[in-house]
């Protein structure tokens, strides 16, 4: 049975490009010429989540989360928000914190259940920086339960 | 005779020559100490506090008119849309405002002018000049204090390039008009100087050199050798120094009088204080009205004796006008001009002592206390004076109240504490200490440890509520007399608030009522150690003795502590360490330090839903009630009071969506007194929290969470034809699967089918991976 979920998650790892989900944030590395926000998004969240990936993008990690807090302190409860600075705290090699932080952006998910997946799968590598492999097979296997 | 004459000559001699030998050596030690002291001289400036700055922007929740009264407490004046920055005008329902520059942690910000408009207390837009729209304009912080070197010094150091002609000119002109000509000393002004030291006349005539070196270096007793020391120093100051470097220094040493306990050094700072903008701005009538303080701060000083401050600013511009350091018309122009300082707020070294203190402690985790008051750093806190506001002035009202009424006491001396943060990010936003919020002693919120009686009841429920299989929120708990026999202890039998017992009721009413019996029993039950395990896990760092009636709340805890642990609840059980300070930077604003958010989940996220469901429910129905009087029901704030043994502590813990704030009141010597958590410290928070019209509180609901219908008589499964049914959250299969009577086969169906349709959407969603 183990054996099967097993083979599922790794074939799911397979089956899916390594590329974002449809809807999902565009991979930090590369940030894209800045896409208009939507009319919904709060153009101060837009303006500090632009500079925040500036920051990240040239390296000032410390930047970019204090950007992402002050979004934070804006809108509490935006998971998307709380996800960024997941990434951040990742790339700073504060692992603990990483996972921490992406599961607070899971309290505030609902149903986007892209962002869901993508905050586990950020759990997981973050738990396999830590040398957890037990721990990061487990949130991939949640990931995939998710959006499989 | 005759023989000794060689002799006494010889005598003479050697006592000239030991006394050029002494001369040359004590200029040579007094040149030493010039230039030792001079040089390493650097003066030693307070770190200065920051509260946290306004950030303006599209959406915002905020009233027309606390943005200005916080444009008015950073000395914004309300003036025609004109002229430097440092205004705002109103048009309508709009705010034009010229925003100052200021260096913030991430980098400079230019001054600049923004157009806000409010539509109902609430920000529509934000506008530059040009008319686009802005994502953001941050308002600079209000300077909330500092930590001050030795004799509570404060200066603002500026550079004599900074400082403006018709200044320096009317410092010339009245205090030493030879001074870019002579040597240190006036021969003129000396004389006058060594008569006066006879005449015992005021003395006059020291040049700003001489004044500087009696600042600096020596004490202020008035003898003949003492100016004998003065001249040489000034003499040898002048020697080694220009005279620019020796007024730039003179300008940032100056004293210019008190704040209460606060020195006011230097003209940068005095600009400040007296004008509220930076010395570069100073006019001319300005200068005059300093220039002349510097001769005595106390008697010329413009609040106590505007008349007398008044003559003598005329009397310095009309010095300054014959000395041609200003131009007839400029001389006729400021002699016309009203004193014009700024309207006094005179809160000494600061205005929130016990805020400061929270932060002079972080600080100390990482700073020297010596740098701390010496290299001028710059804190930014957390701090909202807002928040701070309504905190205080909801204590000072209730308190001074219940002193008219001897409600709770028949002495006076009630004190209280009251602590306010945001639950998401463990900022504390409002820290009083006691009634009166300006003391600087004794700081109840952080040092004042008392029993916390029932606030301790939520951790026996989380405890339970982590079992679903166990307990849910409806699960029958007995209120019936309780007694735990321990080896070694008296019996302990803890009684109800209303000395009655309630027999078997569900769990969230044995916590909406606080039933001592049920929650005793429940957390005896549980395990001691495993309840006290999770009061740790919520962040109470202090040991806890393994009792039971620890569980009953015999256990002293500041409100500050008593904040983190209700924290860790408010926040969907992840636990931020409570936190006064963003970050620090040097003077320049080269950052130092930053104290980022920290998160770390401690506890599952359902159990917290549900213990903060039934906290919802204290509210709602339980022994908080009475806050419904003061908040509409749709906040939907979860709480918990909290009373002690004889009614000496009275508790209120809560938070809305947006703010968690920690109330407590009792008395220093810890005397019985009638207090209750419901009726003494909750209108203190009730006031407070209406005052900052709090956001709803919506809980994160966890996805393994699930509304269910409950008929109310039966706690079974109900529906839409059993009379009060209530929604009530379980974690998933752990909910009642029996249906009440009343419960109709219609009622099913719809269940059955809502069951359907959930599952074919979540079918449907795995099918196209959305």
């Amino acid at each position: 049975m183990r054996l099967v979920v097993l083979l599922t998650v790794l074939l799911a790892g397979c089956a899916t490009p390594p590329g974002p989900a449809p809807e999902g944030e565009p991979k930090p590395e590369a940030p894209p010429p800045v896409a208009a926000p939507t009319p919904k998004e709060n153009i101060a969240i837009a303006g500090l989540k632009d500079s925040a990936r500036t920051e990240a993008a040239a390296g000032n990690l410390a930047g970019a989360a204090a950007s992402l807090e002050r979004a934070l302190r804006i809108e509490p409860r935006n998971p998307r928000l709380w996800h960024e600075l997941a990434r951040v705290r990742l790339k700073q090699g504060q692992y603990a914190q990483a996972e921490s932080v992406a599961a607070r952006s899971n309290s505030w998910v609902g149903e986007d259940k892209a962002l869901r997946a993508e905050n586990w799968r950020l759990i997981s590598e973050s738990r396999n920086a830590r040398g957890d492999q037990e721990g990061a097979k487990a949130a991939l296997e949640a990931a995939s339960r998710v959006a499989p | 005779m005759l023989r000794r004459r060689p002799k006494l000559w010889k005598i003479v001699r050697l006592a000239l020559l030991a006394t050029v030998l002494a001369v040359a050596g004590f200029t040579l030690y007094l040149d030493f100490r010039v230039r030792s002291e001079f040089e390493g001289r650097r003066f030693a400036l307070p770190a200065r506090i920051y509260a946290r700055p306004l950030e303006l922007h599209a959406g915002l929740r905020i009233a027309q008119a606390d943005v200005e009264d916080e444009l008015r407490s950073l000395g914004y004046r309300e003036a025609p849309p004109e002229g430097e920055a440092g205004w705002f005008s109103k048009k309508d329902d709009s705010l034009e405002i010229a925003l100052r520059p200021f260096v913030f942690w991430d980098g400079k910000q230019p001054a600049k002018r923004v157009t806000v408009v409010f539509d109902q207390n609430r920000i529509a837009a934000l506008r530059d000049t040009g008319g686009a729209e802005l994502a953001l304009a941050r308002l600079e912080p209000l300077a909330i204090g500092g930590i001050y070197p030795a004799g509570n010094e404060d200066r603002v150091l500026v550079r004599v390039g900074d400082v403006p002609k018709h200044f320096v000119q009317a410092l010339i002109a009245v205090e030493d008009r030879s001074y870019f000509s002579h040597a240190g000393f006036d021969l003129r002004g000396l004389a006058r100087a060594a008569r006066s030291v006879f005449s015992d006349k005021v003395q006059g005539g020291s040049t700003i050199t001489q004044q500087l070196v009696k600042n600096f270096f020596l004490t202020p007793e008035r003898t003949l050798q003492r100016k004998f020391t003065e001249l040489l120093m000034a003499v040898l100051l002048e020697i080694h120094y220009d005279k620019n470097e020796i007024l730039e220094t003179y300008l940032n040493e100056i004293y210019f009088g008190q704040d209460r306990d606060r020195a006011i050094h230097g003209v940068g700072l005095a600009a400040q204080f007296y004008f509220g903008k930076e010395v570069q701005y100073l006019t001319a009538a300005e200068s005059a009205l300093l220039v002349g303080m510097v001769r005595g701060p106390a008697i010329y000083d413009p609040y106590r004796h505007p008349q007398r401050a008044l003559e003598r600013r005329n009397l310095v511009l009309r010095e300054t006008r014959d000395q041609k350091g200003i131009t007839p018309d400029e001389y006729a122009e400021a002699r016309g001009s009203p004193l014009n300082v700024s309207k006094k707020t005179g809160t000494g070294t600061t205005p929130y002592p016990a805020f400061l203190q929270l932060v002079h402690r972080q600080l100390r985790r990482d700073y020297d206390e010596a740098d701390l008051r010496s290299e001028g750093l710059r804190i930014f806190t957390t701090l909202d004076p807002r928040v701070q506001d309504a905190a205080e002035t909801a204590l000072a009202k209730r308190l001074a109240q219940y002193d008219k009424d001897k409600r709770f006491g028949q002495q006076a001396g009630l004190e209280g504490a009251v602590v306010v943060t945001d639950p998401q990010s463990g900022e504390v936003q409002a820290l009083v200490g006691g009634r009166d919020p300006r003391y600087r002693g004794y700081n109840r919120a952080l040092d004042a440890a008392r029993p916390v009686g029932s606030l301790l009841k939520p951790a026996i429920y989380l405890t339970a509520l982590s079992e679903p299989a166990r307990y849910t929120l409806l699960t029958p708990i007995d209120d019936g007399p309780f007694v735990w026999k321990s080896r070694g202890a008296p019996d302990w039998q803890p009684a109800n608030y209303d000395k009655k017992f309630h027999g078997i009721v569900p769990l969230r009413t044995a916590l909406a009522q606080s039933y001592n019996a049920a929650a005793a029993r429940l957390g005896t039950d549980l395990g001691i150690e495993r309840v006290l395990d999770n009061v740790r896990r919520l962040g109470v760092d202090r040991p806890l003795r393994p009792f039971a009636s620890t569980l009953l709340g015999a256990v002293e805890l500041s409100p500050f502590e008593v904040a983190q642990m209700y924290q860790t609840i408010a926040s969907g059980g992840f636990r931020s360490p409570l936190r006064a300070i963003r970050d620090v930077t040097t003077q320049e604003g080269r950052p130092l330090s930053r104290y980022p958010l920290a998160v770390e989940q401690v506890f599952a996220p359902e159990p917290i839903y549900l213990l903060a469901a039934a906290m919802q429910d204290v509210v709602r129905e339980g022994t908080a009630q009475g806050l419904n009087r003061f908040l509409p029901p749709e906040i939907a704030a979860a709480g918990k009071t909290g009373t002690t043994d004889e009614q000496r502590d009275a508790w209120f813990a809560g938070f809305t969506g947006d703010r968690l704030g920690i109330v407590w009141l009792g008395y220093d010597d810890n005397r019985a007194a009638r207090l209750s958590g419901a009726a003494a410290a909750l209108p203190i928070w009730g006031d407070m929290m209406s005052a900052l019209a709090p956001e709803p509180l919506a809980l994160a609901k966890p996805e393994r969470i699930e509304l269910v219908s409950i008929d109310p008589q039966t706690g079974l499964r109900g529906g839409a034809s059993c009379p009060g049914a209530t929604e009530v959250p379980f974690v998933q299969g752990s909910a009642p699967s029996e249906r009440a009577p009343c419960s109709g086969a219609m009622d099913a169906a719809v269940e059955v089918v809502g069951k359907s349709v959930e599952r074919a959407k979540s079918w449907l969603d795995r099918l196209f991976g959305r």
